[in-house]
């Protein structure tokens, strides 16, 4: 007997009776990818420049700033959340963008959770590279910027880390996406703005634990690989 | 020819040295004996415009690389090359170490161009083959021996010609044989037209590889002349002990 690929999705549906419509966590899944990986990428471009500056330059109020840098690792996400619903509501400072319950929106409040954890432990990899190498650079004719490159590439590991742990971060978060995206889906049941995190929190108050399960599970291979990547990279840091 | 003149520098409140004056000349090894602590470091930082001095002036080929612009200023420092006691290699294969020198010296273009599909340049495997090591281009840094990243560290700086070469203690933790193989990159080195300076506590070693001696001593150079002269004859009372052992630090 041959099973045609294109049916397998259906098959599958119909032999596990999964608890929800075609499309839906994928949609989900989508969303929650997007918004994450985009809120990343862009804390990334931020976190970086600022983790290598503070690293190298030599200036009065350094640990303090270092402080502040990790003081905002912990700050509360529904906060966070608020302020930037503030910020995109139609009187806020943006709010002729027209952001509220919006996709862009939730990257805005992911870049501001994301943002202190990738620069924190960013910092902590370059502040952990030996002085001896950045000399190296500079004695073999390198400029500031080689020499800043040197030390970003030695710490390639620990920025790795750290912009997986903003991933983490991210794609684990509830509170402030919930506050600016709103949990909506479309009339056919496809996420607009819901996430997984979203999308566990509003199944599982409505009694549709199987469904909260199913999404649960997604979520954790997705943290799980996500780590798998980490350790990954840890191990091929400890090895050199 | 690589020179400072009356060059002071000091750390705080604390004097290294005052209205120092050396000269590192075309194809010769000078070595910078005196104990720890006295300066030599210093030194050799001053000599590579690594480091500015209070007073005075380091000129190479009598331009003061301290009056002129940025731009011309590292365009000298990439004239001299500074090895440092530690090895302090890159994470990275020994070729890509040893190219690092002729890397940051192309334009940025050239560099990105260069990721791309490309051999060991033949600068790099000239300079590896001084020091014994022409074998080793794929090894990873961190496989090397200590005295085997010494000798990476060393053909590094000599990869890029440079036309003067600062040592700073580059046998100090090394065993015999690698002790030797870089002695004799140092005499290559001197074959190739490069000024060498040898910053050693070990006069032995001082007394096999250098063609002229600098002693320094707490209060700067006591004495500096052919190596023969500074071992045989001293001229400076401090210098004598010191050679012999009796001024102990």
């Amino acid at each position: 007997m041959s099973v045609s690929l294109a049916a397998t999705p259906e098959l599958a549906l119909a032999l596990f009776d999964l608890p929800f419509r075609d499309g839906y966590v994928r949609s989900i899944i989508l969303v929650s990818l997007y918004v994450s990986v985009t809120a990343v990428a862009l804390s990334t471009l931020v976190s970086l420049p600022v983790a290598v500056v503070i690293g190298f330059a030599d200036f009065p109020g350094k640990g303090f700033v270092k402080s502040v840098v990790n003081t905002g690792m912990g700050f509360p996400s529904v906060v966070v959340g608020l302020v930037v619903l503030f910020a995109v509501s139609n009187q806020g400072p943006l709010g002729s963008l027209e952001l509220i319950f919006t996709r862009e929106a939730m990257i805005m409040s992911q870049f501001v959770l994301a943002t202190p954890p990738i620069t924190a432990i960013s910092l902590a990899a370059v502040d952990g590279v030996d002085d001896g190498v950045r000399d190296a650079a500079r004695a073999l004719g390198g400029t500031r910027l080689d020499a800043a490159l040197v030390v970003v590439k030695e710490a390639r590991y620990g920025i790795a880390t750290a912009v997986l742990a903003g991933f983490g971060r991210a794609i684990s978060e509830v509170g402030s996406v919930l506050i600016v995206g709103g949990n909506i889906t479309s009339a056919d049941g496809i996420s607009k703005t819901r996430t997984l995190t979203t999308a566990i929190q509003l199944e599982a108050r409505q009694g549709q634990y199987e469904t909260a399960l199913v999404l649960g599970a997604v979520l954790v291979a997705l943290v799980l690989a996500v780590n798998a990547v980490v350790v990954r990279f840890g191990d091929r840091g400890a090895q050199g | 020819m690589l020179r400072t003149t009356d060059a002071s520098v000091s750390y705080g409140d604390g004097a290294v040295f005052r209205d120092l004056s050396i000269e590192v000349g075309t194809g010769e090894v000078l070595a910078v004996i005196g104990p720890s602590g006295v300066g030599k470091t210093t030194l050799l930082r001053l000599l590579a415009v690594s480091l500015e001095p209070d007073d005075g002036t380091v000129a190479l080929d009598g331009t003061d690389a301290w009056t002129v612009d940025a731009t011309e200023r590292l365009a000298l420092r990439r004239r001299v090359g500074l090895v440092f006691q530690e090895a302090n290699l890159f994470d990275a294969s020994v070729a890509r170490n040893v190219e690092y020198g002729l890397r940051v010296r192309r334009s940025w273009g050239d560099r990105i161009g260069s990721l791309l599909g490309r051999g060991v340049p033949d600068a790099v495997d000239e300079a590896l083959d001084v020091v014994g090591l022409a074998d080793e281009t794929r090894r990873h840094a961190d496989s090397l021996s200590g005295g085997e990243a010494q000798r990476v560290s060393f053909a590094r700086a000599l990869a890029y010609e440079p036309d003067a070469l600062l040592l700073d203690e580059p046998t100090s933790d090394l065993d015999p044989r690698n002790t030797a193989v870089i002695e004799e990159a140092i005499g290559e080195a001197r074959d190739r037209g490069i000024g060498v300076a040898v910053a050693t506590h070990d006069m032995h070693q001082a007394e096999r590889v250098a063609d002229r001696v600098a002693v320094l001593l707490d209060d700067g150079i006591t004495e500096i002349g052919p190596t023969a002269d500074i071992f045989e004859d001293p001229t400076d009372e401090r210098t004598r002990k010191f050679i012999s052992g009796e001024l102990v630090y």
